[in-house]
């Protein structure tokens, strides 16, 4: 994309443009307008649009031409497919190499049979109704990158195009309460989720992943924190780029709807990436791991084991008045 | 066979309107969906010049490129149609398009599109030539009946050609070369990668 | 217009469109079609649609859509250009309009207004019904009651006031036949005081031009435009108002490579396709003119030979020429005086040209001195009578230029025949009722031969003291027929004339703004609605601008319950009791007078403007054929059996019966034909000789026929006057009359027929023979430079009534205060006023007013239709961009614009924009429905208000009327603008 050269470029022109008309009333008396009537190419070359005055409301239609749909074209046939391709395509070879390789992520001191709440019914609600929009907003938003190449030929014109309807309404409608997730992640996690020092030892020892390493970490770790930013920020913008192409043209024009949906859709197929890489550590990927936002109680091992610090934080605030048996074996390290 | 496409002479053109109003009148084109519309460009200064812009039928048409179910398809005489029962109203094709030619009934709530409508250079749509569901979803279809576009038929100073493209570019050839002038068949090099040597 | 993004949100709230648009998605007439075409019976459920959108519907999808549609020819109602709309009718339905590739005028072409005129019939808007105002609410009436209760209480203002005291305001909407039963209505009523459009459209071209030469009308066509190779245009924007003349001048402008000149304050649509462009400060036409034939006189390039030849009063002009030398017409105009130099050599060096104006010229108190200016202006470069000159003046409405003819006016009888006791006479024979009846209508004989009040007046008619007026009593009952209420200035003014009047009738397909702002002035009855039906509904003859008569069908029958121009016009008649005199001649059918026979009536007694051999067979044969005329020349090959050798439209004038099959005159006073040819010659209308006093006290006699001028052909090749049966004689050639003919002319006046002349002569025989020799009817005499009798008969600058340039109003006074059109005009104390207030301090720009191409005249019937409503959704007024900065107003921002009269004030957009210069503002005139930013959307009739309502202009406008003709001043006043 030239989009920044091509600001400097209407910034400049729109500049000279300023002076030509500043310049005009002066002469304006003896003119041939014939002989001066403005022309396409001169103006494609200066601001690389050509705009001027309708009389009906609907001011979009000003633009006359606007040859960078051209561009947005390319984007969106050529690159974006790349980029969605590779990034997903990407993240799920990694997956099936780290599973085939390495397996999941057990327990090394086996489960204790104790839990400790880590996600209250809240948090779960937020997070399941944020996860399932998600999962319904990624196959319908693929589906529109995707789904003429892979899926159109399989299953015909009437019947994809009646699915991508729907998916269409689908991926409008939830986008409400994706968004309002998004929100109330961001409201309720951002205390635990600050990066801080003990990332910086956590991310060293690649989050233990490799090997039985343990690095300790609060509530929420370094990695957990990533995807904590990568949905806040993630999600934002997406919502954000996605309201300003359902509301068209009402706080934009339409190169900057252009621009809106280069990021929608970038930052969408970078987020489902990230997005399969959380899948994969919740589920298969280690085990005890589900149970957080499965029942919202995890084994006091697996806490131990990943969120040591957390751990020690709540056995503080509620020690002595936990009115379950303490571990004998609980040691504090 | 006939490569269409249009031509507007903005040399000729003075903002008229017909070409609008004869559009709404063949179609019955609903208030807001403007699927023709002339813009004036340096208005109220030397060198203004009017230009009626629709659907350009362009060549490797951008719309039909960009479109997510394929609901695009480019006739024998290069009129560049859609399907409406295909078309999901995304506005891809709005985003694609150097012309702006895509309209969108407001449909529902928050102001979202319904079926995409643009101009069919008079040629209705995939249904039977000239019938009743045709006409009702994509309005006449002059082209069947060997007529051409009523925008153009109806242009007040012939200054909006419609017709095979070798023919309109040979009538704005001789137009330039009898009178002098010419700013240029606006569009064309965008829409069909051409440009007419005057 | 433009809108910033940031201003629209807010701004939408305030538009009517908005809250349209969602109407709309109902109404969706596409999708309206295919549910329709499912289930036809639920359709009355839907209620929006009239009995007509269903009939229309079902029409429409009852097979492959066009097919066993029958096509009908009729002619736009829009402008004088005459488009001919050809519609396809299925069912009595108007399903389609297809171009009309045949017509000569507009070959397929169309306006935004033509090609959307299908809508105007079909519209859910429209009238439906009889309707008046009862207690301040609408309630439907029948047509018997409505036209009972009206003519009861028109009666009853006869009765104490006088025939006079009723205004008959008809209209350039109707046919040559309903305009011309409109005038005859007032005739048999007792009364001059009937109006139409050309008073604030072209009356004072009218005069003008006819007081220079014979006959105010365009002289040449708007296809021979195209032969012209310097077209000036000079106080119009064809480019707006008439589109479609815009493709006969263009292509002239390339093929010729002809120069085009835009003098105009506005840098227009047409303007952008000048060669040159000269922004002049309005008001100022004379000087400009007169800057220009200062540069012609200095150089030689007049045309000597035909100033000789048909030129009167060149040295009296000469004189006032030579006031205006460069440096002082810069001063005044502001125009370069190089500039206007190479204008001038142009002009008068690159032949033929043209000089083309409209309402920029006419619509001022000197209007009828500004055309009188530009006559002069082609009289002195010889540019009258050929190919591709000529004065194309560009009439406004469809049929303006024919109700002109037909005398729906306030100074004459049908074909300019004026009110003398003669000019009774004639028609009395003519209608074949005595002359004592007709002046037993009236008050008396004085006032039946009394120029009437022009409609501009028409509420100072009501509302000034009795003793002011020149008539038996104030005007207290006022009927409209097809004339809009905002396209005349001051509407604060009428305001109390709308309150104050006994009787408002409006027939019309709409309520218009007289409905809306009677309401608003605090009426609460005394108004009644009468739905009449569009032109597209009703036959007749239509006259385009170059005088050619279209005919025109009836496309589909009137719908609802509207009637014909004509029906209405007859029941009146019935009703006020002269139905049987009135239409003695005529024939009536089921209340409806048959057209064809109206204009046969027409044919019998309008020699004077050779409207004799346009029979309703030929115009039939002429619409038939349309195809077989000649673009450029607008003949027929001479072989053809139903048209051969006549001019398109027969423009007049078209000589002698209709079995003298003359041709038809395309252009006016061309020596260069054969007048059987279409030829002609400068017709002497003011005398044979005239004696002037010359500088030494003596006088001397000044022949004011042609010096060695003749048509081709002409037997007399010289001058000559009028034919009469006593110069039939002199000639000897009397002997060329039939007995027949003898015997009508000795029937017109059997105590003298010898001064029986070429107009009154029924049989058509003076004609006949004078066609025979070569010559034409009316003489061969002297156009005049001098045209005394005017107020001004050489054109004198003045200064409008509210000019901001104050300093040159001392040097340029307006004319003084005189009573006229029995009527006092003011304009001199109210100027005096203005400069002494230093109401240009408080008013610092000039308000100019204009058309925009999507309207028309008042607007309310393209304000209704959503096809051209959409594409002008608000009022606007055009600002400078500097005079924009000075206020902080934006472009697409809400302003309030305030008028110099009446604390007036209209709230509106502002269209920020260099089409107007530095100084001056301008508005287009076609909105209405709001006032000083009051919506009166609720004061029409429920279903009936147009969808886009705005501000008029004429409520910012103010005082100001040309002595000669009663023109109002729309185009040059003063106004204030500020951010609302």
């Amino acid at each position: 994309m030239a989009s920044f050269e091509r600001i400097i470029r209407l910034a400049f022109s729109a500049c000279a443009l300023l002076l030509l008309v500043m310049a005009a009333p002066a002469s304006a008396q003896q003119v041939n307008p014939t002989a001066s009537a403005v022309k396409e190419q001169q103006l494609l070359q200066e601001l690389n649009r050509i705009q001027g005055r309708v009389s009906i409301p609907d001011q979009r239609s000003g633009v006359l031409e606007q040859p960078q749909g051209r561009e947005w074209r390319e984007f969106r046939n050529v690159t974006l497919r790349w980029v969605g391709g590779i990034a997903i395509l990407g993240m799920i070879a990694i997956i099936v190499i780290f599973y085939l390789t390495v397996g999941m992520v057990r327990l090394q001191a086996g489960r204790s049979g104790r839990t400790i709440v880590r996600f209250n019914m809240f948090e779960r609600f937020v997070h399941w109704m944020t996860a399932s929009c998600f999962i319904v907003l990624a196959i319908s938003g693929l589906n529109i990158t995707f789904g003429r190449p892979l899926l159109l030929p399989l299953i015909g014109f009437e019947a994809f195009s009646e699915w991508s309807q729907w998916a269409k309404y689908a991926h409008n409608y939830l986008s409400f309460p994706f968004t309002i997730g998004v929100v109330l992640i961001f409201l309720m996690w951002i205390g635990g989720n600050i990066p801080n020092k003990v990332d910086v030892d956590w991310a060293r020892r690649g989050g233990g992943l490799i090997g039985h390493d343990h690095p300790p970490a609060y509530r929420f770790n370094a990695g957990q924190k990533m995807i904590y930013w990568i949905v806040v920020i993630g999600g934002g913008l997406v919502a954000i780029t996605g309201y300003a192409l359902m509301f068209p043209f009402y706080m934009t024009g339409i190169e900057a709807m252009q621009m809106a949906q280069i990021v929608h859709s970038i930052v969408a197929v970078l987020f489902v990436a990230a997005m399969i890489g959380h899948i994969y550590i919740g589920t298969i990927g280690m085990e005890g791991a589900f149970e957080a936002m499965g029942s919202g109680e995890v084994d006091v091992n697996w806490a131990r084991e990943h969120h040591s610090l957390w751990l020690d934080e709540e056995k503080a605030r509620t020690g002595p008045n936990d009115g379950r048996p303490q571990p004998a074996t609980a040691a504090a390290e | 066979m006939a490569r269409m496409k249009f031509l507007c002479d903005a040399d000729r053109c003075i903002e008229c309107n017909a070409c609008v109003t004869a559009c709404k009148n063949e179609h019955e084109v609903p208030w807001g969906i403007n699927r023709r519309r002339v813009v004036t460009i340096n208005d109220g200064k030397p060198g203004e010049r009017s230009i009626s812009m629709a659907c350009m039928h362009c060549t490797d048409a951008p719309c039909a490129a960009v479109c997510p179910v394929n609901c695009f398809y480019t006739t024998a005489d290069g009129v560049v149609l859609h399907s409406k029962d295909l078309c999901i109203g995304c506005g891809y094709c709005f985003y694609a398009c150097p012309f702006g030619a895509p309209q969108y009934p407001k449909v529902g709530n928050f102001g979202s599109r319904g079926k995409m409508d643009k101009c069919t250079y008079c040629a209705g749509g995939p249904e039977a030539d000239g019938s009743k569901e045709e006409y009702e979803k994509y309005g006449a279809n002059r082209l069947a009946e060997g007529k051409l576009p009523l925008c153009a038929e109806m242009c007040s100073t012939k200054s909006l050609l419609a017709g095979d493209g070798e023919i309109i570019a040979q009538i704005y050839k001789e137009r330039v070369m009898k009178r002098g002038y010419g700013s240029g068949a606006w569009g064309w090099k965008t829409a069909y990668r051409e440009t007419i040597e005057s | 217009m433009l809108i910033k993004r940031t201003h629209q949100r807010s701004d939408r709230r305030g538009s009517v469109a908005n809250t349209l648009a969602s109407q709309t998605i109902g109404l969706d007439r596409r999708a309206f079609l295919r549910r329709s075409g499912l289930a036809g019976g639920a359709l009355a459920a839907l209620g929006t649609l009239p009995v007509s959108g269903v009939r229309k519907a079902e029409a429409a999808v009852a097979g492959p859509l066009t097919a066993g549609a029958a096509v009908k020819k009729s002619i736009c109602t829009h402008c004088s250009v005459g488009c001919t709309v050809t519609a396809e009718v299925l069912n009595g339905v108007w399903i389609g309009q297809e171009p009309t590739w045949e017509s000569p005028i507009n070959r397929g072409s169309h306006c935004a207004k033509g090609a959307s005129v299908r809508e105007l019939v079909h519209s859910e808007r429209r009238l439906r019904y009889p309707m008046k105002l009862v207690n301040g609410q609408w309630t439907r009436v029948s047509w018997d009651t409505a036209i009972n209760e009206i003519g009861d209480k028109i009666l009853e203002v006869r009765e104490k006031s006088g025939p006079d005291s009723v205004y008959w305001l008809g209209s350039a909407k109707m046919t040559n036949e309903g305009s011309y039963l409109f005038r005859k209505l007032g005739a048999f009523w007792g009364t001059n005081n009937t109006d139409h459009q050309a008073r604030i459209c072209h009356s004072t071209t009218v005069t003008g031009v006819a007081n220079t030469w014979g006959y105010g009308a365009m002289t040449n066509s708007y296809n021979d435009i195209r032969n012209a190779k310097t077209q000036m245009i000079m106080g119009g924007n064809p480019a707006e108002a008439h589109p479609v003349s815009l493709q006969h001048l263009l292509e002239g402008k390339e093929l010729q490579k002809a120069n085009f000149i835009v003098i105009d304050p506005r840098m227009t649509r047409t303007a952008a396709h000048a060669t040159e462009f000269v922004r002049m400060r309005p008001g100022t036409d004379i000087p400009v003119l007169y800057g220009i034939m200062w540069h012609i006189l200095q150089n030689g390039w007049e045309d000597k030979e035909f100033i000789k030849q048909r030129v009167y009063g060149f040295d009296d002009l000469r004189k006032e020429v030579e006031k205006w030398n460069p440096q002082e017409v810069e001063r005044v105009t502001g125009i370069p005086g190089e500039q206007l130099k190479r204008v001038a050599k142009m002009f008068a060096t690159e032949k033929p040209s043209t000089l083309i104006w409209a309402m920029g010229q006419t619509q001022k108190t000197v209007g009828t001195a500004n055309v009188r200016a530009s006559c002069i202006l082609l009289l002195m470069t010889g540019n009258v009578g050929g190919q591709g000159m000529g004065a194309n003046i560009f009439r406004g409405h469809d049929n303006v230029q024919g109700a002109t003819d037909v005398g729906l006016d306030i100074v004459t009888l049908p074909f300019y025949y004026g009110l003398a006791e003669g000019a009774w006479k004639h028609w009395s024979r003519v209608w074949e009722v005595d002359y004592e009846f007709l002046k037993s209508r009236f008050d008396s004989k004085q006032i039946m031969e009394t120029p009437g009040i022009p409609l501009t007046r028409w509420f100072e008619a009501v509302t000034l003291p009795k003793d002011q007026i020149a008539q038996k009593d104030n005007v207290r009952a006022v009927f409209v027929q097809g004339h809009a209420s905002n396209s005349i200035t001051r509407i604060p003014e009428s305001l109390k004339g709308l309150k104050a009047l006994d009787l408002l009738v409006i027939a019309d397909p709409h309520p218009t703004t007289w409905a809306s702002l009677a309401v608003e002035a605090g009426r609460k009855d005394g108004i009644y609605i009468l739905p009449v039906a569009t032109q597209f509904e009703c036959k007749g003859s239509r006259v385009a601008s170059n005088r050619s008569l279209q005919w025109g069908e009836q496309i589909v029958k009137p719908i609802f319950e509207s009637k014909d121009d004509l029906e209405v016009i007859y029941l009146v008649a019935r009703k006020l009791g002269f139905a049987d005199q009135m239409f003695k001649k005529i024939k009536v059918e089921n209340n409806l007078p048959e057209a064809e026979d109206v204009l046969r009536e027409m044919n019998r007694g309008s020699w004077s403007t050779g409207y004799c051999g346009q029979s309703p067979e030929r115009l039939k044969a002429h619409m038939k054929n349309q195809a077989k005329f000649d673009m450029l020349t607008m003949r027929a090959p001479k072989d053809d059996p139903e048209v051969g050798g006549d001019y398109y439209g027969l423009p007049w004038p078209c000589w002698g019966s209709p079995e003298v099959r003359h041709p038809g005159t395309p252009l006016l006073y061309n020596t260069n034909l054969a007048v059987m040819d279409g030829g002609g010659t400068f017709r002497p209308r003011f005398g044979i000789e005239r004696e002037e006093k010359l500088p030494d006290g003596t006088t001397r006699k000044v022949s004011m026929l042609a010096d060695k001028s003749y048509s081709k052909d002409s037997e007399i090749q010289d001058g000559y006057p009028e034919f009469t049966l006593a110069s039939l004689k002199k000639l000897g050639w009397d002997s060329d009359l039939t007995e027949a003919e003898m015997a009508t002319i000795m029937k017109v006046n059997p105590t003298t027929p010898d001064s029986v002349s070429w107009s009154l002569d029924l049989s058509g025989g003076i004609q006949r023979v004078a066609l025979k020799h070569g010559c034409v009817p009316y003489g061969n005499g002297k156009a005049r430079m001098n045209a005394f009798g005017l107020p001004d008969p050489i054109p004198v600058h003045r200064e409008p009534i509210y000019t901001p340039r104050v300093d040159l109003v001392e040097k340029y006074p307006t004319l003084p205060d005189a009573k006229q059109f029995r009527m006092p005009n003011i304009g001199f104390s109210v100027q005096k006023a203005a400069v002494e207030k230093g109401i240009a301090k408080q008013f610092p720009l000039i308000l100019s007013s204009g058309r925009l191409v999507e309207y028309e005249g008042g607007g309310e019937e393209t304000r209704t239709n959503p096809w051209l409503a959409e594409l002008q959704q608000d009022m606007f007024i055009e600002i400078n961009p500097a005079d924009a900065a000075d206020r902080g107003v934006k472009d697409g921002g809400w302003v309030w614009v305030t008028g110099a009269e009446n604390n007036s004030r209209a709230r509106m957009k502002a269209l920020v924009t260099e089409r107007v210069g530095k100084g001056v503002a301008w508005m287009p005139f076609h909105f209405g429905g709001w006032l000083g930013g009051k919506d009166l959307r609720s004061a029409y009739p429920k279903g009936t208000d147009p969808i886009v309502l705005g501000e008029s202009a004429n409520t910012i406008t103010t005082y100001g009327y040309d002595p000669a003709t009663g023109m109002q001043e729309p185009k040059v006043t003063l106004c204030q603008i500020a951010a609302a």
